[in-house]
């Protein structure tokens, strides 16, 4: 009975809406339009360095020549990713920026929890703003120093870890030309120094817990160890969630200018990821076609990431990006 | 013997003392409602019971064992909040189940007494709903669920009703009594609600600003209010207050006002005040209005008539105080607008010290 009948009634109904979204996007500009031109500097910004840049994006598919500008320059096709995915350079980069990723988020993303958890536990203000304070600090330190504090640390002549290897009777090793050390040290470094400033929005999280959850718990006879697994952290899931959509969206993006700042040609071999794969043939050999292929194909792994995780996130639970 | 005592409890957040020592007994499965007006400390000292605000002072003793230091969960008590504190992420029979979980019960047990408690509360068709899919009063029976799951020798209530809509407030209310009356818990109920108070209470404690200022059953305190405070606090529309003489009538007693005379109980108490300024309270309802002006009447004059059905609320004033008088409607509606005073029998007055507010009259009546 309600199919065609139904369906009927609707037609009209639709055009009347469409015309009335229109109106009333149109009422919306007029009555708010102050906070249109509040949005309008994100929007510029948008535009001139996110999509404007992304017109150059076709020299992936052409052979670039500087001098013919990217209109000119004849278009090829597919010729540029199939130098790429032939390439060993740019697949041992692939693999590099997979494990790397793969280990940071596994290791990384659940630090910046436990850290938040642990200061919400802290029952003196002063020892807990000093800790935070500590954690929070390399985060507002440049990159640049971070790595020549590691590189101090780790160096084989002077560095604190190797004098204190020495005190156990260890050889000093060179740990920052080994390629078997790189990752767990360049991840250890981001961790730290980015865990601190990242648990600032659990711990955010947190502070939104109602306190008469707790206090219904200590009534009903939970300890401090069980409320946290019964309340806090289901209570921040939704966050996590949402972290985590964001942490795998983002996860190709590995710290480019740690590597940059960490790697030696030595340690190539698991440090080499696509990003600097990329500023390698980009900007030091001046392939900037060939290196255009491999961004490209970094942002469409990528997009397919954030999209996959929030679908996956959305179905398995009423929280998602969008 | 679950009783719960209160032996000059005080309470102090640093300097700042919020408590001053309280003393209460409530009985082994008494349900005793305290009452005040907001800041009077009443949540204080019923979290003071539960053990989530630690005691500064004198004893607390339940069932008989000093609970002072005693942990929370050890104190066997179970709490109703205001704002439920259900867990947003567990459904309804996880939420019931929640103490018995933490306690390690037996599957088979707790499923058995999570149906039980559902069927108590007509929850059973919403087990597997989270609460946020639940109305108010549906969420407030799970909080409810969950206080009685565990079967504590105590339940404790902070204002559990007072989120609700005032219909539903009534048909809750009914159903804490029914349920207090089916599983016999000893009771201790926060509110600032008189009529839920007057409505739930075996016995009421009235608090105002850290004291207690009478306990008594319902009536006790609706009749024979110890001072002022506790008589202006319960009933509705208020006690009216009005200052007057007392003076010497032929018989007994009497009560001058700008507007007339009346009679007031012989008590020799009163007897012996002539000549002392009081504050005379009369209920409401106990006031019998008059439309000529007699020797044992007050003059007064109408303002307005608030018709609310089976009675009416005649809003009048007595020299410039004003005086609520409450009155049947039926077969009254016409003599209502030509009201000029009013009068009240003796034992029905109480009569305060003007300064003290302590009541003069004592006993009158009995509840
Ligand atoms: N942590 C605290 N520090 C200082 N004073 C407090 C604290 N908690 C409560 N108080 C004070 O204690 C007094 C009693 O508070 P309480 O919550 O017991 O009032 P109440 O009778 O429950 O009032 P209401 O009806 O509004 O809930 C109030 O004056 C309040 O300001
Ligand atoms: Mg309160």
């Amino acid at each position: 009975m309600n199919g065609a009948d139904g369906h009927k009634a609707d037609t009209p109904k639709v055009a009347y809406t469409q015309r009335s979204r229109m109106n009333r996007i149109v009422d919306h500009l007029k009555r708010d339009w102050q906070l249109y031109v509040l949005l309008l500097p994100t929007i510029i910004w948008l535009v001139v360095f996110l999509y404007k840049p992304m017109y150059g994006l076709q020299i992936a598919f052409k052979d670039y020549s500087i001098f013919k500008g990217v209109a000119n320059s004849p278009w090829i096709g597919f010729e540029h990713f199939e130098t790429l995915f032939s390439s060993e350079g740019f697949m041992r980069a692939l693999r590099n920026t997979i494990a790397i990723s793969f280990w940071s988020l596994v290791i990384g993303f659940p630090v910046p929890i436990i850290l938040a958890l642990m200061f919400n536990e802290i029952l003196n203000r002063r020892y807990k703003s000093t800790a935070q304070t500590i954690v929070y600090l390399p985060h507002f330190i440049s990159s640049v120093i971070i790595a020549g504090i590691v590189i101090t640390a780790f160096s084989p002549s002077a560095g604190i870890v190797n004098t204190a290897l020495s005190w156990f009777g260890i050889d000093p090793i060179y740990f920052l030309t080994r390629p078997d050390w790189f990752r767990p040290i360049f991840i250890g470094t981001t961790i730290w120094q980015e865990a601190g400033f990242q648990s600032i929005v659990y711990l955010a999280a947190i502070a939104g817990v109602s306190p008469t959850l707790y206090e219904s718990a200590v009534v009903d006879g939970a300890s401090r160890w069980q409320m946290m697994w019964k309340i806090t952290i289901p209570c921040i899931l939704p966050t996590l969630i949402i972290m985590l959509i964001i942490r795998i969206g983002n996860m190709l993006e590995v710290s480019f200018e740690m590597i940059i700042l960490l790697y030696q040609p030595s340690t190539y071999e698991t440090a080499d990821v696509v990003n600097t794969f990329i500023y390698r043939q980009g900007l030091q050999n001046g392939q900037y076609d060939f290196a255009a292929a491999a961004g490209l194909f970094n942002a469409v792994v990528a997009f397919v990431l954030v999209i996959g995780a929030n679908s996956i996130a959305k179905r398995y639970s009423r929280t998602s990006l969008w | 013997m679950s009783g719960v005592k209160l032996e000059s409890i005080v309470k102090a957040y640093g300097a700042l003392q919020v408590v001053h020592g309280i003393d209460l007994e409530v009985e082994e499965k008494e349900f005793v409602v305290l009452v005040g007006p907001s800041g009077c400390g009443k949540s204080t000292t019923l979290r003071m019971v539960a053990g989530l605000e630690e005691i500064s002072g004198g004893e607390l003793t339940i069932d008989g064992r000093v609970m002072n230091r005693v942990a929370p969960k050890d104190r066997d008590v179970a709490m109703v909040f205001q704002n439920y504190a259900l867990y947003p992420h567990l459904d309804v029979a996880n939420n019931i189940a929640f103490g018995l979980k933490i306690r390690k019960n037996s599957k088979e047990e707790i499923a058995a007494s999570v149906d039980e408690v559902a069927g108590i509360l007509g929850l059973t068709d919403y087990l597997e709903r989270k609460p946020s899919d639940l109305s108010g009063g549906q969420r407030q029976r799970v909080a409810m669920g969950r206080a009685i799951v565990r079967r504590p020798k105590v339940f404790l209530f902070d204002e559990p009703l007072s989120n609700l809509d005032a219909k539903l407030r009534t048909q809750m209310r009914a159903e804490i009594k029914r349920l207090h009356k089916r599983l016999g818990v000893t009771s201790i109920y926060v509110t600032h609600d008189q009529v839920e108070a007057m409505t739930l209470a075996d016995r009421i404690v009235v608090m105002n600003d850290g004291r207690i200022e009478q306990i008594g059953t319902p009536m006790e305190l609706f009749l024979n209010p110890v001072n002022a405070f506790v008589a202006g606090f319960l009933g509705a529309p208020p006690m009216n207050m009005i200052e007057a003489t007392i003076g010497e009538g032929d018989t007994s007693p009497v009560a001058n006002f700008a507007g007339g005379q009346l009679a007031l109980s012989k008590l020799s108490e009163l007897q012996n005040s002539v000549g002392r300024k009081v504050t005379v309270g009369i209920r409401p309802e106990y006031a019998q209005i008059v439309t000529e002006a007699t020797l044992g009447s007050v003059a007064c004059d109408l303002d307005l008539v608030e018709t609310l059905g089976s009675e009416a609320l005649l809003h009048t004033t007595v020299g410039d105080e004003p005086f609520v008088i409450r009155t049947e409607t039926l077969d009254k509606m016409d003599t209502l607008e030509s009201v000029t005073g009013f009068t009240a029998q003796p034992d029905l007055i109480k009569v305060f010290d003007a300064k003290t507010g302590l009541a003069l009259s004592g006993q009158t009546r009995e509840a």
